[in-house]
């Protein structure tokens, strides 16, 4: 944890913060390292193996190489290669969404993430998993994407990736003339919806933190992309890291937050280094003054995208989602009113502020503003595209190359969203939309899939996602997630099909109707999705 | 006079006293809502979702014992939506726990079974086997954990934290592996754990089970009898249960197990140390003394009765202060002695004897 001196609020609990990067510096989990750390922090040993064990990249350090096991890797052969890299005597893994999916096949070489992974890269490692490198990488580790569409005009374009990084502090300038009031009348005005996934208003919390009595209060960045088949956050950290830090500085401001904490994926080497880059610039400038902020890295455990657990988990404890409400808002991080954002939402505020709430608002086609469309699948030019908000799956697909062989079926929101046919291509992807067809925008982490797609395989691999991923706390999810994954292999082999039918049903209601958070909520759609979409790939 | 708060609970008026949770109002007026996860001993979890309610105006079931009651909340705690959960939670339950509800009980009883059955789950679902791990080769002398039984309530590991605060145990892992263990799943002898035995008793499901009845192929709790005693260990006086199997001993029955009674309803809340929940194996040691004994002229020892007994002792202890005055006693008192019996030790030695010579042992 990288930080600046804190001016009057010390964290009440910094020594258990501390106990996943302790851990990382023992060298992960292994026997008696929960002791060593216990030791040196004073915390019982029991609590500090709890920690450990729940995030994968503390808890297995004797993996080195893990394959991307994510719908587009998955597409791309990863599960292959993974074979492969086992054979060859390397340390490896299977993992969860990498957030590269528009350059399949992703892999992790200890924290590093390597895009474009082939064969000829894994035989050339010769099972020595530190010479592991992509060949379409080179030596570098700085790598981005492809972003687009590349005609659009600037005053079009909210996070405008391609454009220059720009330090100049003129959203702060413009945010201290409207005052904090004028500030949260322009988010408000502008429609933003929360970008990770919920769509939650902006307005909304902003106003509830800023009415909050008590202090101290926190401003929180959620940078733990990995909702498979997303990766924008990764290109914003990137390409365009002083809109997020210009955002959370006049957000910290608007609502008087004194302390911003940024809990980035442990995989985002190259986006962490951008986003303290960018910090110090502006500090440099000034403009950071009464502000300390803090970049915390996750250890491998995609429920800390969800906003409670995130919060949890920089606390230093297990990444279990809590009890909402009550909400972040008024109870967050230790306890205190927390303001808490996506990476794309925050970098939505400075165009905002400097171009008022109405532009956004108009920029939209079925929704308030642009929307950051991540593609990969089939696909001509994965990448990540700013459109208005509410552009349909062809439009996204014209912007990038269009299709690779016919459209069968698409995610539109990462994995939670389940799978759409070719026939909802014209839908508008937007939040109310999406609704409607019993799916949801997410994180518009949209994976395409042709006729050659084994979509039974793509339903399999979602629901191994969340088996995986599920923190286990509540049964609706720790059970369900693991009984759906079953039972969609008893309806593939169709044994008892129609009591299973039934059964996968009522396990999706009871999994919505009882989970603690998100993930078990919607753990099933990628199931029942399937069954109302595709039948036929259930049929003998 | 400020009128009390109420809420409406399945449309009647029940009023609360401010910080009460909605289980704890239900309660009182009689509902009988399922909880798994609760001990009222411990800070609410809301993970085990067998409490959840509907709450007028809210989107999604809430927690009942996790849920402050505030003032007209319209809470509704049994209708079809709830009652579905209900069957629906339990059945998924049962599929990732020992289907057989008798061989499930083969040491204390399972609430999930019998909440299941209540409230119609399917037995009948897929069986899957449990991914969580065991402890095997942990060879603490009472504690076994049978993790296929575990439905991770965590009020063993949240007990151990909160009411003991010795944090031995955790919740460890992720997803269906997530398990209870100690850290690097050593042995329960080399953690902080004082082997208090309170996860056993705070177990819902058996999964931590007592060793010695299981090893001893003592019956199931539900056939013992439970014999209300105070523990004689020290002078705190907790209540225990003595768990008799009547017909053991050709009928005159045997203490296979100690546990303590529910939490609420005795001093000790419920809560025992080492020594009262497992040393209970001297009961039926053959040297334990039954009677007094007496030494006899020729140095042996005869049975004699109490009258005879203390009338020994007491002529000894006169002769001592007769020939060497009362400073020639000293009094020890024993740390299983309550503070009434030490009290009256003191008495003893000044008033009777005129010496301040007294001690108890459980001051060294």
């Amino acid at each position: 944890m990288s930080s600046q001196e804190e001016p009057s609020t010390p964290s009440p609990t910094p020594i258990r913060a501390e106990i996943p990067d302790a851990l990382l510096e023992a060298g992960g989990l292994k026997p008696g390292a929960s002791r060593a750390v216990s030791s040196q922090t004073g915390i019982p040993e029991a609590d500090i193996f709890g920690v450990g064990s729940f995030f994968h990249l503390l808890a297995e350090p004797h993996i080195k190489v893990r394959i991307c096991q994510g719908l587009s890797c998955q597409m791309a052969g990863s599960d292959k290669l993974l074979q492969q890299a086992k054979a060859t005597g390397l340390p490896a893994a299977g993992c969860s969404c990498l957030a590269a999916c528009d350059r399949p096949v992703a892999a992790l070489r200890d924290r590093t993430i390597l895009p474009d992974l082939t064969g000829t890269d894994l035989e050339r490692a010769g099972g020595d998993w530190k010479s592991l490198q992509s060949e379409a990488l080179g030596t570098s580790e700085n790598w981005k994407g492809v972003v687009g569409p590349a005609d659009t005009p600037t005053e079009q374009l909210v996070i405008d990736l391609s454009s220059d990084t720009d330090f100049s502090g003129h959203a702060l300038s413009r945010a201290q003339e409207l005052g904090p009031d004028g500030v949260i009348e322009a988010i408000e005005t502008s429609g933003l919806q929360g970008r990770g996934g919920a769509g939650f208003p902006a307005g909304f919390k902003w106003k509830a933190v800023r009415s909050e009595a008590r202090t101290p209060r926190y401003l929180v960045l959620n940078a733990d992309e990995g909702e498979p088949g997303t990766f924008k956050d990764r290109e914003v950290l990137l390409r365009r890291p002083d809109r997020v830090v210009e955002g959370l500085l006049v957000a910290a401001r608007t609502v008087g937050a004194q302390a911003i904490y940024c809990y980035l994926r442990g995989e985002f080497g190259g986006p962490w280094r951008a986003l303290e880059t960018a910090f110090d610039r502006f500090e440099q400038a000034g403009l950071c003054d009464g502000i300390s902020w803090h970049l915390h890295a996750g250890h491998g455990a995609y429920i800390c995208g969800e906003e409670t657990a995130l919060l949890e988990a920089l606390e230093g404890k297990r990444g279990m989602p809590r009890l909402k409400p009550p909400f972040p808002t008024q109870v967050g991080l230790w306890g205190q009113p927390t303001l808490i954002h996506n990476v794309e939402t925050i970098a939505c505020v400075p165009e905002i502020v400097l171009r008022g709430g109405e532009w956004f608002d108009n920029l939209g086609r079925t929704g308030p503003g642009t929307k950051l469309y991540c593609v990969s699948g089939d696909v001509e030019q994965p990448g990540t595209y700013e459109l208005p908000l509410g552009i349909s799956l062809d439009d996204l697909l014209q912007v990038a190359g269009g299709m690779r062989g016919t459209l069968k079926a698409f995610s539109p929101g990462g994995a939670s969203s389940g799978f759409l046919p070719a026939s909802e291509r014209h839908r508008p992807l937007d939040f109310q939309s999406l609704k409607e067809v019993d799916t949801m925008l997410g994180s518009a982490g949209v994976v395409v899939l042709n006729k050659q797609a084994d979509l039974a395989q793509a339903v399999r691999a979602q629901l191994e996602f969340f088996a995986q991923e599920s923190c286990g706390q509540c049964a609706p999810c720790r059970i369900g997630t693991r009984f759906q994954a079953r039972n969609l292999e008893t309806l593939l082999a169709s044994t008892r099909a129609g009591t299973t039918r039934e059964q996968i049903q009522e396990v999706a209601w009871e999994m919505n109707e009882g989970s603690i958070c998100g993930l078990g909520q919607i753990a099933s759609l990628p199931l029942t999705s399937a069954l109302r979409w595709f039948p036929e790939i259930f049929e003998p | 006079m400020i009128e009390s708060p109420s809420i409406l609970l399945d449309g009647n008026p029940v009023p609360y006293r401010p910080g009460e949770t909605l289980l704890e109002v239900a309660t009182r007026a009689g509902q009988d809502i399922p909880t798994l996860c609760h001990d009222p001993r411990l800070e609410p979890m809301g993970s085990c979702r067998t409490c959840l309610v509907e709450i007028e105006g809210w989107p999604r079931l809430a927690p009942s014992c996790a849920t402050l009651a505030e003032p007209d909340m319209q809470v509704t705690t049994a209708n079809p939506r709830i009652q579905r959960h209900r069957r629906l939670l339990f059945s998924l339950y049962l599929a990732d726990h020992p289907t057989e509800h008798e061989a499930c009980e083969d040491g204390a009883p399972c609430e999930l079974h019998h909440l299941a059955h209540r409230h119609n789950a399917d037995p009948n679902w897929p069986h899957m086997e449990p991914l969580r791990a065991d402890r095997p080769g942990d060879r603490n002398p009472y504690v076994e954990f049978r993790a296929d039984r575990c439905i991770l309530c965590a009020r063993c590991t949240r007990y151990c934290d909160e009411v003991e605060g010795v944090n031995a145990i955790t919740l460890t892992g992720r997803g269906s592996e997530t398990t209870i263990s100690t850290s690097d799943q050593i042995s329960l002898m080399d953690s902080s754990c004082e082997l208090c035995g309170g996860c056993i008793a705070v177990c819902p499901t058996g999964a931590m089970a007592e060793k010695m009845p299981l090893v001893a192929g003592a019956p199931p709790e539900r056939e013992l009898q439970k014999v209300r005693t105070t523990c004689n260990y020290c002078g705190v006086g907790c209540q225990l249960d003595l768990n008799v199997d009547p017909s053991a001993d050709e009928g005159r029955g045997r203490i296979v197990k100690v546990t303590s009674p529910p939490p609420g309803t005795i001093t000790g809340d419920g809560n025992l140390c080492v020594k009262g929940r497992f040393a209970y194996d001297f009961v039926h040691h053959p040297d334990r003394l039954t009677t007094p004994l007496v030494r006899q002229p020729d140095g042996s020892l005869a049975e004699a009765t109490w009258e005879e007994a203390i009338a020994r002792a007491a002529a000894g202890l006169m002769g001592v202060r007769e020939r060497h005055g009362s400073d020639a006693l000293g009094f020890v008192s024993s740390s299983r002695c309550t503070g009434e019996e030490n009290y009256l030790i003191q008495k003893l030695a000044r008033a009777v004897f005129g010496t301040n010579n007294v001690h108890s042992c459980a001051a060294t």
